[in-house]
């Protein structure tokens, strides 16, 4: 079976824009600017406008939106915080993109239950902000201030995946709007998946093709008594691997461990004015728990990385001294792009069991060095997940090539060693060919439920499940 | 094996008859079709500790996993329980059962790395792997953790392992019940490493494990009394065979959230840091049951077994059945499977 989306009619179009600016006055946008805007994500430059933006403020009048945009066959494209690297957000026939950013209300916090429900535009920063207060805070750090609808729908990680879990982890249930308009809730307070299927964890993920996520149950953690950063640097790539696969097997409950390699850690040190290192490899680590408890953690990493012919650590336990370092890390796509001037890049997502990371990051630097062109590495690791940034010549169609070349084999490398070719960015419109070579036959069954959710095809058409 | 569940599969479709899916402890209706043994599918395929990850036939005894993960100093982190001997690790899956560090470190969903699947045209999937992250597309296994069998035969699963803590402790409380919810809730948001909560006939027994500082700071610092064989106790807890779980009045299952304030007079146990109750009344009470949990945000199940034997939607309004009716045939467009 194939999914099949034709362009509507200009006419039909029109229609429903005047029904929306009817509806919605001005928060019905069809100025150029703002939808060129609401066309992309972070990643490479997707050109595709949606025809309107619409700024809904609450579950019913999107369930409005995409009932309208449901009878008269228009595409409906959810938009958060718009940084998403997959292309997720173009709009590929138009149609219209609904804007979260007006949803932006902390809904409860439970500080004794542990968890709150929020709008799908409340970014994590706010929600932190909002809740800092009760002496918790929601952890997932995918490095962007994104908002919690759009980290939800793409099921979104980042660096402290490996202490708290994903975006899968931790959210108890969602409110959704289908495809014909209905408002839907799943999951409930109680932390135990309740009857029926679990349909909370089908909507995680599933980038808008399912349905609008419009309020989020999250779990909150306890802010930990001690944090404390470290940085330590290795003479070779596969010793700070190697650090991470033996924390990992040995179950050391770091918070976050990140690694950059030599050329990231150049770009980062020169982009973040980090001073004191050298361009080398380099594991960014931070440890959460009681006084005793993060001593003892940092005593275990230390008998490693020496293990490895680690440097010493670099300690950041002041607040400020951390926001500086892992803003650095984050901010690490962005030192790549200053590190080379009139250069574009974008990111490989591969993800493998954690002992073929060190086999598998060999393999994807190879690629890199055959191929010519400048890349860094920076990872999860903890994971087993990790990022090649590719950076080409935007007007050299041969480096573009080649570019896409690398990416191509960096991903079915990871397949082959039992892997993935996304860990955390997703499908979008860039990995569908590289969905079907991971899943085979079994993206049948997928296209199979997106066509019985979305019989019209109308929520984020062509993304995510090939259409043939 | 999968050759032939396939063809039986199939041929079921083509003349429109049911099929039964059977693991270790699933009540079999003869009237219910002809039956599809995953205990006949055993065997680890593959588990390398290093990895942090196994992966298992369905038909594999809960037990033998458990053992070859235990020599290897490793273990399923959401302690799923076995109710007898012959449950298998396919049942624990499509069941979606966890035990009492399920609050704590996780439930099954949250350990299911990758599944493999017959749906009900014969075709054998794989979704997922090995891998701790994965976003490529709509998350299948999760879906299919806890469907109870009616999406297809689970087959094969991948599981994420963690290692065993190296030191335990369990601590006991003279408290009432009001007081222990209060207690098991602020002690977990306080970050100690609880990994179990019970409060049953007076008395709160909380379950510390990890690293032996941690487990030790933990133990002064909230006090009680120790309880000695406390694996015993706590394997008892898990399999229903405390005491509680003796008595001659039904039992109600409640999920909710983990502050709601204790029943009024039942005969209870508190579980999971306060999310899940065990109430003993007369199955008349089972409205008054399901009244409560809703209003705490949760609901209930009378269930003389303690573990669900059947699929079960009660309480789902007309768009999520609608829902669930167009995921069930994506997966099962000729009702092969029971449920729905």
């Amino acid at each position: 079976m194939n999914l099949t989306f034709e362009r509507p009619t200009e006419t039909s179009v029109a229609t429903t824009v005047e029904a929306l600016r009817k509806d919605f006055g001005d928060r019905a946008v069809t100025t150029h600017a703002i939808r060129e805007q609401h066309s992309h994500g972070e990643g490479l430059q997707d050109a595709g406008m949606p025809d309107v933006v619409v700024f809904p403020e609450t579950n019913e009048e999107v369930a409005s939106i995409v009932k309208l945009c449901n009878q008269a066959r228009i595409p409906v494209i959810a938009f958060g915080t718009g940084t998403s690297l997959e292309g997720h957000l173009k709009a590929l026939y138009g149609g219209v993109c609904i804007d979260m950013s007006r949803m932006t209300k902390v809904l409860e916090t439970n500080t004794e239950d542990l968890d709150c429900r929020v709008q799908a535009g409340v970014t994590r920063e706010q929600l932190n902000t909002e809740i800092r207060h009760t002496g918790l805070f929601f952890p997932i750090d995918p490095g962007a201030n994104a908002s919690i609808g759009g980290m939800s729908a793409t099921r979104a990680s980042g660096t402290n995946a490996v202490r708290y879990g994903t975006m899968r982890e931790n959210i108890l249930g969602l409110t959704v709007v289908t495809p014909d308009g209905r408002i839907i809730r799943t999951g409930t307070r109680a932390r135990k998946s309740s009857a029926g299927y679990d349909l909370t964890r089908l909507y995680i993920g599933s980038e808008g093709t399912l349905g609008i996520i419009t309020e989020i149950q999250l779990k909150l953690y306890g802010v930990p008594e001690r944090i404390s950063a470290a940085v330590c640097q290795f003479d070779g790539l596969s010793n700070a691997v190697n650090t991470v696969i033996t924390a990992m097997q040995m179950s050391i409950p770091m918070a976050r461990i990140e690694l950059l390699d030599a050329v990231q850690m150049d770009a980062c040190m020169k982009y973040s004015k980090l001073e004191g290192f050298a361009a080398k490899p380099t594991l960014f680590m931070e440890f959460h728990g009681t006084d005793a408890y993060v001593a003892e953690q940092i005593e275990q990493m230390k008998a490693i990385t020496a293990d490895y012919g680690g440097s010493d650590y670099r300690f950041a336990d002041k607040q400020e001294d951390r926001s500086k370092l892992w803003k650095a890390r984050h901010d690490a796509y962005w030192a790549g792009m200053a590190y080379c001037p009139g250069k574009q890049a974008f990111a490989t997502d591969s993800c493998v069991p954690i002992s073929r990371l060190s086999d598998c990051i060999a393999a994807a630097k190879a690629e890199v060095d055959k191929s010519g062109l400048v890349c860094m590495i920076v990872g999860h690791v903890g994971d087993g997940n990790f990022h090649v940034q590719i950076t080409f010549d935007p007007n050299d169609k041969d480096e573009r090539a080649r570019a896409d070349k690398v990416a191509e084999r960096i991903a079915h490398i990871a397949i082959e060693m039992g892997g993935t070719c996304t860990g955390e960015h997703g499908i979008g419109i860039h990995k569908l060919d590289a969905l079907k070579v991971e899943h085979g036959e079994a993206v049948d069954v997928m296209r199979t439920i997106k066509k019985a959710l979305d019989p019209n095809n109308i929520m984020n058409p062509g993304k995510t499940i090939p259409m043939t | 094996m999968i050759e032939a569940w396939q063809a039986q599969i199939k041929a079921a479709a083509a003349k429109g008859q049911k099929l039964q899916i059977a693991g270790g402890n699933t009540p079999l209706d003869s009237a219910a079709g002809a039956v599809i043994d995953t205990r006949q599918h055993t065997g680890i395929v593959e588990y390398e500790p290093n990895e942090l990850v196994i992966v298992v036939r369905c038909g594999t005894p809960l037990a033998d996993v458990e053992s070859a993960m235990a020599k290897a100093g490793q273990m399923l982190a959401f302690e799923p329980p076995h109710f007898g001997e012959h449950c298998t690790i396919g049942g624990v899956v499509a069941t979606g059962t966890s035990g009492p560090r399920r609050p704590y470190a996780g439930s099954v969903r949250d350990f299911v790395l990758g599944t493999k699947i017959i749906d009900g045209k014969g075709d054998h999937l794989s979704f997922g792997g090995k891998v701790m992250k994965n976003v490529a597309g709509f998350d299948v296994s999760r879906l299919l953790t806890g469907s109870m069998g009616t999406l297809g035969v689970i087959t094969e699963i991948s599981f994420k392992c963690l290692p065993l803590p190296k030191a335990q402790a369990t601590r006991v409380f003279d408290f009432n019940a009001t007081d222990a919810i209060e207690k098991m809730n602020r002690w977990y948001a306080e970050a100690n490493p609880i990994t179990a909560t019970t409060w049953v006939d007076g008395k709160l027994y909380v379950r510390l494990a990890g690293a032996e500082p941690a487990v030790n700071t933990a133990v002064q610092k909230l006090g009680g009394e120790s309880l000695a064989n406390d694996t015993a106790w706590w394997a008892d807890w898990r399999e229903q065979k405390h005491s509680f779980f003796e008595r001659d009045v039904p039992l109600h299952r409640m999920s909710c959230k983990s502050t709601a304030a204790p029943l009024d007079e039942a005969v209870q146990a508190i579980d999971w840091g306060g999310a899940q109750r065990w109430v003993r009344a007369p199955l008349a009470d089972a409205a008054k049951t399901r009244y409560w949990a809703k209003r705490h945000g949760g609901y209930a199940t009378a269930n003389a077994a303690g573990s669900r034997s059947s699929f079960s939607t009660d309480g789902l309004d007309a768009a999520l059945l609608d829902t669930h009716a167009k995921i069930k045939q994506s997966f099962d467009p000729y009702g092969v499977f029971h449920g729905l």
